[in-house]
């Protein structure tokens, strides 16, 4: 049974003249203890279909799907307060700049306790007290902190981002979470953090096979990670599938020129050649091209792409293109 | 027979197209730019609209009441005072003095302010720190106290309160041009042309000024209803404009003993005097949310 | 901790020396004989002239004269009033207290009324309550105090009969001037008639607090929600929210603490334009405060007074200022530690 299905999620934003569609029909499904990655460039609405999932989304944009699956539970027919308290209490997330997600007023010791679950928690309220702090230095050794009372009592501007970061993932266990939703948890790290970020959510997904949803723009550290990969461009979904067979055979002529960008597959360039790139770069908000997003820079473009594709399958392997380049392999 | 738009364009305002259509958008603060203006054109042509002279006095109808009263008179339509003076002519010629002339004072201390303040923001060192505290201690002095403090220098009259209250704006002034052009100093397309080569002067100028205009403008509209209100406030001390000249405020001093007898007198110059200063806030509020949104857009 | 406490001492230590050397100039700038404007004593004798000149270094250098002028201070010598020929020392201590109660009050009805509402103004964004709260806020900030001062009688003295209008307290009570603060002087004298007391200086002191705080608490809502709404639309609060905390929790918890931060590095600021408000009510309601006096002394032509209550003044205005500042720090760490690189 997967952990979470979603069929043909929208995202409007509604301004003054017009609705822009921010994220158009993505499909997107999870299993139990699958790390998949959420690969775009920044505009394409990756932030916004997991802000969207959370609940965080405030009124002026306009959420709607076909199917949206929890455990097998509808979360479609809820009230929005209640669908968001079942996802709360299941579903986490960690954000880019970890520092600025702390209360700069507030020390890390106390945000901690906030996060620590209520429920979990038993006796009087004094003996509570204590236990929070337990379950809050606990939570520091979890995510690899030894010393814990030092981080507990100082302020978020006295910590590196890689310790905020991994304060927040910390935060993020405190409910036991079954789905970790990551939003470029490492945008603001140096390469060496960032690795052991990356290493601290794997094996934080084999000891409790917690699923994690990855989301980056960086393709080639997302496929060391990640078991799947969904790719998504301008709002639209691209391709989605294994990490071996969206990395050894892209079908998507975008997922092959993000997969022909990045350093492993230029090393057998000659020298002094050109880098291979797709032209262009990513439309704005305001003047989104019909059908297929990419239509206006892809090699591939021809009149049928003015209607939007529509979802293949080939064993696993989702495509939506009219001109895919599976015949190629 | 030619189409001349067949294709949807988009079409792009100028700033300044784009503000005015901001504040457009608002009838409130759209009605208070008409109150602005109504004052302003009153400030301008009241000796020539007002129907009787200011000064006049018509002893045989002294404390009559405004003409919706049952003793009142309609040729005397908001009523006389105890010298017999036509209070709709006051008032007139009131906002000449109190509005009109907060107009001058607010412009003259912008000038004045702008120009301290982004000279001292060029300075550094000992020289800006010193600056910095001296502007810190005028700041922290009241500044009706300061106003009191200047008219005592230099003596009672229109004209001293006037330079009195220009001197007491001219360090908010300064204060604001010196921390927005500091900032400004700071970013990058700053150091892109002192790279080229531009001496100080030009990259205030051409760079810096344009981008904190807007603050300045804010400033100067804050100020504005300040300056009402200070002018109002010393002339009530009785330090502002000499007894037989209609400035609102002076007007309120000398009827306050007439409150009970006749009580319109104290309304009618302090309805006034909201008036202005509730349209020039929101004139200013306006001009502020029309610069805020078109930052934003 | 130690360094910021250190330069913000260094900071009050140097705006008085600014101060001193600012009233010591008006000397000289005020029309008439400088000895006299120092000293106050407008009929003395020849003799007598010399000997203050002596005392003042007039016939020295300015810096000589600067600092005998310093001198005279730290002794607490202010020289004479040229109106009432007492040592305005000894005016200033008993007048100053009774300013400070009114505007301390009057800051504090400010403040409990003015940020509470501008925050909900904030919370309730694009909403009706916001656009009430403003256009309140609009009038508050509009009406001039001596007029509102004049209605508030007016009305409230005179045809409700509520409140009295004119005074500290009513002159049947004799309390002894101790610090010369009325609330204080109640509590510590010895009086049978202290709780009767206590609330009559209340019922005399609402009115004029009131009118003073009317146009701060406007500034205040103003400036409370532009706090608030930039504080719901930072990373943290959207974190907080992601985390699963409920609306009031993150209101209570986070956003009022980081918002009253904001506000507050504004208060010292405002309290001058506070102060200044509060001399106008002080003519209106006849209270014995340092500025009614202030005001009286240049219908008098009294230079010296002006200077010495200057003094006073601005030093009372920059200590609320330094002290605001110390309560910014101890509130927003941020704010203790300078801080280099990133």
């Amino acid at each position: 049974m997967n952990l979470l299905d979603i069929r043909n999620l929208s995202i409007e934003l509604e301004s003054a003249n017009n609705s822009i569609l921010a994220v158009d029909r993505v499909s997107l499904s999870m299993k139990e203890g699958e790390v998949r990655g959420l690969v775009g460039e920044s505009g394409s609405g990756k932030s916004l279909l997991a802000q969207a999932l959370i609940g965080v989304l405030d009124e002026r944009w306009n959420v709607h799907a076909d199917r949206f699956h929890w455990r097998g539970k509808d979360l479609l027919r809820l009230a929005p307060d209640e669908r968001k308290a079942i996802i709360a209490k299941d579903v986490a997330m960690i954000f880019q700049e970890p520092m600025s997600c702390l209360d700069p007023t507030a020390t890390i010791g106390e945000q901690l306790e906030e996060a620590v679950d209520d429920g979990q928690l038993s006796g009087y309220f004094w003996q509570k007290r204590q236990q929070r702090q337990v379950a809050a230095a606990n939570l520091l050794h979890k995510v690899g902190i030894k010393h814990h009372e030092l981080c507990t009592k100082s302020y978020p501007h006295q910590l590196t981002e890689a310790l905020c970061q991994r304060v927040m993932i910390a935060m993020a266990l405190a409910g036991r979470p079954l789905l970790l939703i990551a939003d470029e948890p490492t945008a603001a790290m140096e390469s060496t953090n960032q690795g052991q970020i990356f290493r601290l959510l794997a094996s934080l997904n084999q000891l409790k096979n917690m699923s994690i949803l990855l989301i980056s723009h960086d393709l080639e550290t997302v496929t060391h990670w990640t078991n799947t990969i969904t790719v998504m461009y301008s709002g639209q979904f691209v391709e989605a599938g294994t990490t071996e067979q969206i990395f050894n055979a892209p079908f998507h002529p975008y997922t092959r020129a993000l997969v022909d960008s990045s350093p492993k597959a230029n090393m057998q360039l000659p020298a002094k050649s050109r880098l291979m790139t797709l032209p262009g770069s990513i439309p704005i908000l305001q003047h989104l091209p019909i059908g297929c997003r990419l239509g206006p820079r892809c090699p591939r473009a021809q009149q049928e792409c003015v209607h939007a594709p529509k979802v293949t399958n080939y064993h696993g392997h989702q495509v939506s293109c009219h001109f895919s380049l599976k015949d190629t392999y | 027979m030619a189409r001349e738009k067949i294709y949807q364009e988009e079409e792009f305002p100028t700033p300044l197209l784009q503000l005015w259509h901001n504040f457009r958008q608002n009838p409130i603060i759209m009605i208070g730019f008409g109150s602005f203006l109504f004052l302003i054109l009153l400030a301008i042509f009241a000796p020539v609209l007002t129907p009787y002279s200011s000064v006049e006095n018509h002893l045989d109808k002294l404390l009559l009441p405004p003409a919706w009263h049952k003793d009142g008179d309609v040729s005397f339509l908001l009523g006389t005072d105890n010298l017999g003076r036509d209070v709709l002519s006051r008032l007139m010629h009131g906002a000449s003095l109190t509005f009109g002339l907060s107009i001058i004072v607010v412009l003259v201390s912008t000038i004045i302010g702008v120009v301290i303040g982004s000279l001292s923001a060029l300075t550094t060192g000992i020289k800006s720190s010193f600056l910095n505290h001296f502007l810190d201690v005028i700041l922290s002095i009241p500044s009706l106290l300061l106003a009191i403090v200047i008219v005592a220098i230099l003596g009672p009259g229109l004209e001293n309160t006037l330079w009195a209250i220009i001197m007491v704006l001219i360090p908010q002034f300064v204060h604001v041009t010196r921390n927005a052009v500091t900032e400004e100093f700071e970013k990058d397309y700053v150091l892109a042309s002192r790279l080229d080569g531009a001496n100080s002067l030009r990259i205030l100028s051409y760079s810096i000024f344009p981008n904190i205009i807007e603050k300045i403008i804010s400033q100067a509209t804050l100020a504005q209803s300040a300056a009402i209100l200070d002018i109002a406030a010393l002339g009530f001390l009785g330090l502002g404009a000499p007894i037989p000249l209609p400035e609102w405020g002076s007007m309120l001093a000398s009827s306050i003993d007439l409150f009970y007898i006749a009580p319109w007198t104290v309304y009618l110059p302090g309805l006034a005097i909201l008036f202005s200063v509730i349209a020039t806030n929101l004139v200013g509020e306006g001009m502020r949310h029309a610069l805020k949104v078109r930052k934003e857009s | 901790m130690l360094i910021f406490t250190i330069r913000r001492l260094n900071l009050l230590l140097f705006t008085l020396l600014l101060l001193t050397l600012l009233s010591f100039s008006l000397s000289y700038l005020f029309p008439g004989d400088p000895l006299v404007n120092m000293t106050g004593q407008a009929q003395a004798t020849p003799e007598h002239l010399a000997t203050l000149s002596s005392q003042y270094n007039f016939e020295q250098n300015i810096f000589k004269q600067y600092w005998a002028y310093l001198s005279h201070i730290a002794n607490g010598d202010l020289g004479l009033s040229m109106a009432s020929h007492l040592p305005i020392s000894s005016e200033i201590m008993t007048l100053l207290p009774a300013t400070i109660e009114l505007s301390l009050v009057a800051l504090a009805i400010a403040m409990m009324i003015g940020v509470p509402i501008g925050f909900i103004a904030a919370i309730k964004h694009k909403k009706a309550a916001d656009n009430i709260i403003l256009a309140f806020a609009m009038l508050g900030y509009s009406i001039p105090v001596f007029w509102l001062g004049l209605l508030a009688i007016l009305v409230f003295s005179i045809q409700l009969g509520w409140l009295p209008s004119a005074g500290q307290i009513s002159l049947l009570f004799e309390i002894e001037p101790v610090t010369g603060i009325q609330f204080i002087d109640i509590l510590l004298s010895d009086s049978e008639y202290k709780w009767q007391a206590f609330k009559d200086a209340s019922s005399h002191i609402i009115l004029p607090a009131c009118v003073v705080a009317l146009a701060p608490a406007t500034i205040f809502i103003r400036l409370a929600r532009t706090a608030m709404m930039e504080v719901l639309e930072t990373s943290y609060i959207r974190a907080a929210n992601a985390k699963g905390l409920t609306f009031g929790q993150i209101i209570y918890r986070h956003a009022i603490r980081n918002a009253l931060i904001k506000v507050i590095r504004h208060v010292g600021l405002q309290f001058a334009n506070l102060v200044t408000i509060a001399m106008v009510t002080e003519v209106i309601f006849s209270w014995p405060g340092i500025g009614r006096w202030l005001i009286e002394s240049i219908y008098q032509r009294d230079y010296t007074a002006i200077q010495g209550g200057l003094l006073a003044l601005s030093s009372f205005i920059f200590f609320v200022h330094i002290v605001t500042d110390f309560v910014y720090a101890a509130l927003n760490p941020l704010a203790r530690e300078p801080h280099h690189g990133s």
